[in-house]
């Protein structure tokens, strides 16, 4: 069962782990909108110790505003970026963070 | 106009003193032992000894710092040899050894 | 072990260089081996994958879907599958797979209002089996860097100028897809055959840093060009 649909707005968790992962830092904290779902696949933190009993997620393709993500950003407004964020790492963006 | 192996351009020595650390290497023809490698961190991936992307991550840590001298295209031989050395894959008494003698090998062809 | 002693030794010279690598290289490989880490049929499949590979399978891939409406459709929907029907098969792609490349394969399609570019920040991810290996350029952190965070100045210092009314879309590719740029098909194209688009397809252009043009391949030596 997917928690989020596309059109969502979500923000990547500001997590610091001692885990393998695969969240870029500089997306955590920032709020973009899911604009694909991916399939459920094994995460990252998992993944890297060879677990046979791995835990899967749903994943998902999150587009930012690059003016959102970068202070002082010299691109144009409509400039964004895309990444697969795995579902863990995100919450619903708090009103206000849209 | 002949040139001159003596006379050095101070604006072209400059560039080496203020050389980045890791510089963008352009569309270089990779010399064969440089497939090797990669095809030796594949393997080391694949077989669960070295993970692609902690390698990865190692390179560009090291490579920006410890061995900072080391051109970009042999960081993944460095680093790959330097984390087998730091994880007691091999030692570095086995390490030195082995280059002895592969040397060795070489020099005889 | 000494990893930070320092570094005062005389600047290696070229030739000695390559000879000295070779060794190291040599040296890793037959210790792994040795100790079971791997065997040596695993690396020749690798070695014998890696050079057999190169941007064609994507060059294909563009040239029929803009021949091929409904191809088109189908490589943009479902990219992994689509890709056998060149004989790509993205989980298969040794014979032997390779976690690195277990993946899923999306196509991004350039309109007249978006322009794709790819890259990996964390580590160096690349569609390989259709586009071969990376570009060293491409696995530097210089391109990684910076691509994401001033992707219009890394685009112009390849040449590329996009219109402000264009958008430009990074994808860093840092879990399980990899990414491939599909261009737009340039003009003066009409009639052409599929052999002679692929041609025109680089692999430039299918990582997003350059867009095809009619007098243009990639086999043409720059230097034979009138000037």
């Amino acid at each position: 069962m997917r928690r989020f649909e596309i059109g969502d707005h979500v923000t990547v968790r500001e997590a610091t782990t001692l885990f393998h992962h695969r969240t870029q830092a500089y997306t955590r904290g920032h709020t973009g909108v899911v604009v694909e779902h991916r399939p459920e696949w094994l995460i990252p933190e998992d993944e890297a110790w060879q677990r046979e009993d791995g835990r899967v997620e749903p994943f998902y393709v999150v587009r930012f505003r690059q003016r959102d993500l970068w202070p002082g950003y010299t691109g144009l407004d409509r400039d964004t970026l895309e990444t697969e964020v795995a579902e863990g790492w995100l919450v619903p963006a708090e009103e206000g963070m849209q | 106009m002949t040139l001159s192996a003596n006379n050095r351009y101070p604006v072209l020595m400059a560039t080496l003193r203020r050389a980045d650390p890791a510089p963008p290497e352009s569309d270089r023809t990779p010399a064969p032992w440089e497939a090797n490698v990669q095809a030796t961190c594949e393997c080391l991936s694949w077989r669960g000894t070295l993970d692609n992307l902690e390698r990865r991550q190692a390179e560009d840590a090291l490579g920006e710092t410890t061995y900072a001298d080391f051109p970009v295209h042999t960081r993944a031989a460095v680093v790959t040899a330097h984390s087998l050395l730091a994880r007691g894959e091999i030692s570095e008494h086995e390490l030195e050894t082995k280059m002895n003698e592969v040397r060795a090998r070489f020099r005889q062809a | 072990m000494s990893p930070t002693h320092d570094h005062d030794h005389a600047p290696i010279e070229a030739a000695n260089e390559i000879s000295e690598f070779d060794v190291l290289e040599t040296a890793i490989r037959e210790l792994a081996i040795e100790k079971g880490l791997f065997s040596p049929e695993d690396h020749r499949r690798f070695m014998e994958w890696a050079e057999r590979i190169g941007p064609h399978g994507g060059s294909r891939l563009i040239a029929r879907a803009w021949l091929d409406p409904e191809f088109k459709q189908r490589l943009l929907a479902d990219g992994t599958e689509t890709s056998k029907e060149i004989g790509i098969d993205w989980l298969d792609p040794t014979g032997t797979g390779t976690p690195s490349d277990f993946t899923y394969f999306y196509v991004l399609e350039n309109t007249p209002d978006v322009h794709n570019v790819i890259v990996c920040t964390l580590c160096s991810c690349y569609p390989r089996p259709v586009l071969g290996q990376a570009p060293e350029w491409y696995k530097t952190p210089h391109y990684r860097r910076r691509v994401v965070r001033w992707p219009r100045e890394v685009l112009a210092e390849f040449g590329l100028h996009l219109p402000l009314d264009v958008e430009v879309r990074v994808h860093d590719s840092n879990q399980k897809s990899r990414f491939m740029v599909m261009p737009m098909r340039p003009e003066g194209t009409e009639g052409w055959t599929e052999d002679q688009l692929a041609a025109i397809v680089t692999r430039d252009t299918m990582i997003g840093v350059a867009l095809p043009r009619a007098d243009w391949t990639a086999a043409r030596s720059p230097a034979a060009t009138p000037r």
